[in-house]
C-alpha cells in the first residue's frame, strides 16, 4: 500500500474552530477529546491506505467513532442495570457490540440459543486483532478530565470550636475567621486603642505628615502652574507638566485676548471689515442697550451714563423694539420727579409713539418720493 | 447426555477463548488510547474498574473504524477506475487520492 501523509494538523486546529456548535459532542468541554479521537482517527486511515484526508470527513468520522463508544457504554450499562447492578462486565458489553453489529450482522446472530460468550462480535474482534498491526498512539495521553481537589473546611466538631450559636449543630463546617471579612479600620482602631498611647500619637502624627505632604506638593504644583501659565506650549513634555486645567484662574487684563465683535449692521460697511480692528466701545449688547433705559426707569440719569448714549446713537444707529408697553407707561414715567425732557423725550422715542409713527410714515413717503424720482430719472 | 456434554465443553471453551482474548488484550496495544475510551464510557455511565473491558471496547472502535475507512477506500479507487479509463493519459500523473464519503 501506499505511504500516506497527512494534512497538517495546525489547519486543522484552526479550521475546527469554525465548525458549527450544533453536534451533541461538539461543545467546547468536548474539544480536547474530539481532537485526540481525530489523531486516532487520523492514524488508522493512514494505516488504511489513505494519503489525504478532507477535514469536514475527518471530524465526521471522528465524531461518528466517538458516537460508537458512548452508544457501547449506554447499551452496556442498561444491560447492567436491567440485571440489577451498578458496574458492568464483558457479557453487558458484548451485548453492547451485539446490539449496534445487528445492523451490518455478525455470523451466528441467526442463532436462537445463542450464547454471550460464543458470539460471533468476538471471534470478528479476535480476527480482527489477529490481522492488523500494531500501531500506537501519537502522543502520549494523561488521564483527563482532570477533577480539581477541594480544599474541605471541617466542621466544627473537627476542628474542636464551639458554634456560635445553640441552633447551629456542630457537624456544620466552621465560619472562617473574622479577620478574613472584618474591615480594616475596624481593625485598626482596635490595635490603635489597644496599644500604647505613645505608639498612637506617633501613628496619627504619622498620618498628618503624609496629608501634610501630599497638600504641600498640590500647592507646589499649582504655583508652578502659574508661572508656566502664558508660557510656551509647543513641548508636549511642558504640557504634561503643566496641566492647564489645573492652572489658576487669570485675572481681567493679565492675558491679551482677542476681542469678540458683534455685528453691527447688515447691510453697513462696517461688518465687512476685519472685526478685529472695531474699537472696544462699539461692542454693545442688548442688555446693555436696555441698561440705561432700565436704570433710566428706576432712578435718575447719570451724565456719564448719556454720555455713553451718546457715543452708541453716534456709531451707530439706534434700534428700536416695541415692547407693547402703551400710553400709560409715558404716564409712569412722567410720574418721574427728577427727569430732564431731553431724557423723557429719548425714552420715549424707545417705547414707541404716536409722534415715531409719523415720523416714519414721513419717512417711508421721502423713501418712496425718491426712488420715484430716481426711477424717472 | 452426550449433547449437554458437548455443549458444556463447548462453553468451556468458549470461556476460555474468551478469557485468553482478554489475556491477549493487555499485550495489544490500540490505536485509540484508553484515557479516551474511559471518557466517553464515563461520559455514557457504564462503570468498569477492569482495564481489560476498555481495551475491549476500544478494539471494537478500532475494528469499526478500519472497516468504514476500508470501504471508502474501495469506494474511492472504484471511482477511481472508472475515471481512469476514460482520460488515462492525464489521471496518470495524479497518484494521491483523498477520502471520501
Amino acid at each position: 500500500m501506499n505511504n500516506g501523509c497527512l494534512e497538517n494538523r495546525k489547519k486543522e486546529h484552526d479550521n475546527s474552530q469554525k465548525r458549527p456548535k450544533s453536534y451533541k459532542f461538539g461543545s467546547k468541554s468536548d474539544d480536547f477529546a474530539l481532537a485526540i479521537a481525530k489523531v486516532a482517527v487520523a492514524q488508522l486511515c493512514e494505516s488504511v491506505g489513505f494519503q489525504g484526508f478532507h477535514l469536514s470527513a475527518l471530524e465526521t468520522l471522528s465524531d461518528i467513532s466517538v458516537r460508537y463508544i458512548y452508544s457501547i457504554g449506554k447499551t452496556a450499562n442498561l444491560s447492567a442495570n436491567l440485571a440489577g447492578r451498578v458496574e458492568g462486565n464483558v457479557f453487558d458489553i458484548i451485548h453492547g457490540l451485539e446490539d449496534l453489529g445487528s445492523n451490518l450482522g455478525f455470523s451466528g446472530a441467526s442463532d436462537v440459543d445463542r450464547c454471550v460468550v460464543s458470539s460471533g462480535v468476538v471471534k470478528d474482534i479476535t480476527h480482527f486483532v489477529g490481522v492488523s498491526d500494531f500501531i500506537p498512539f501519537a502522543y502520549d495521553v494523561s488521564g483527563f478530565p482532570v477533577v480539581k481537589e477541594s480544599t474541605k473546611t471541617g466542621s466544627f466538631w473537627e476542628k474542636e470550636e464551639v458554634p456560635p450559636g445553640e441552633h447551629i449543630p456542630s457537624w456544620l463546617p466552621a465560619f472562617p475567621d473574622p479577620e478574613t471579612y472584618a474591615t480594616r479600620l475596624s481593625v485598626e482602631n482596635e490595635t490603635m486603642g489597644v496599644s500604647n498611647g505613645k505608639k498612637t500619637e506617633s501613628e496619627l502624627e504619622r498620618v498628618e505628615r503624609t496629608m501634610d505632604r501630599s497638600l504641600l506638593n498640590l500647592q507646589l504644583r499649582f504655583a508652578h502652574n502659574e508661572n508656566k501659565g502664558g508660557s510656551s506650549h509647543g513641548s508636549g513634555y511642558v504640557a504634561t507638566e503643566s496641566n492647564p486645567y489645573l492652572a489658576a484662574p487669570l485675572h481681567v487684563g493679565e492675558k491679551e485676548v482677542s476681542p469678540v465683535v458683534l455685528p453691527t449692521k447688515l447691510s453697513n460697511e462696517v461688518a465687512l471689515r476685519n472685526p478685529v480692528h472695531v474699537d472696544v466701545g462699539n461692542h454693545v449688547s442688548v442688555l446693555e442697550t436696555f441698561a440705561p433705559a432700565i436704570e433710566a426707569m428706576k432712578s435718575g440719569l447719570c451724565d456719564s451714563d448719556n454720555g455713553k448714549k451718546k457715543l452708541l446713537y453716534d456709531q451707530r444707529p439706534t434700534v428700536r423694539f416695541k415692547i407693547g408697553i402703551g400710553k400709560k407707561s409715558l404716564g409712569t414715567i412722567s410720574d418721574f420727579g427728577s427727569q430732564n425732557e431731553e431724557d423723557l423725550l429719548k425714552i420715549a422715542s424707545w417705547f414707541g409713539n404716536d409722534n415715531e409713527k409719523d415720523d416714519k410714515k414721513r419717512r417711508v413717503e421721502k423713501i418712496l418720493k425718491e426712488s420715484v424720482e430716481s426711477s424717472k430719472e | 447426555m452426550n449433547h449437554n456434554r458437548q455443549s458444556n465443553d463447548g462453553k468451556h471453551d468458549d470461556d476460555s477463548a474468551l478469557s485468553d482474548f482478554l489475556a491477549s488484550l493487555m499485550d495489544y496495544t490500540p490505536t485509540i488510547p484508553d484515557e479516551l475510551v474511559e471518557h466517553y464510557l464515563a461520559k455514557s455511565g457504564f462503570q468498569c474498574p477492569d482495564v481489560r473491558l476498555i481495551r475491549l471496547v476500544a478494539v471494537a472502535t478500532q475494528k469499526f473504524v478500519a472497516e468504514v475507512a476500508n470501504d471508502a477506500l474501495q469506494h474511492c479507487k472504484a471511482r477511481q477506475a472508472a475515471v481512469v479509463k476514460d482520460k488515462r493519459e492525464k489521471q496518470q500523473k495524479v497518484i494521491s487520492f483523498d477520502a471520501c464519503f
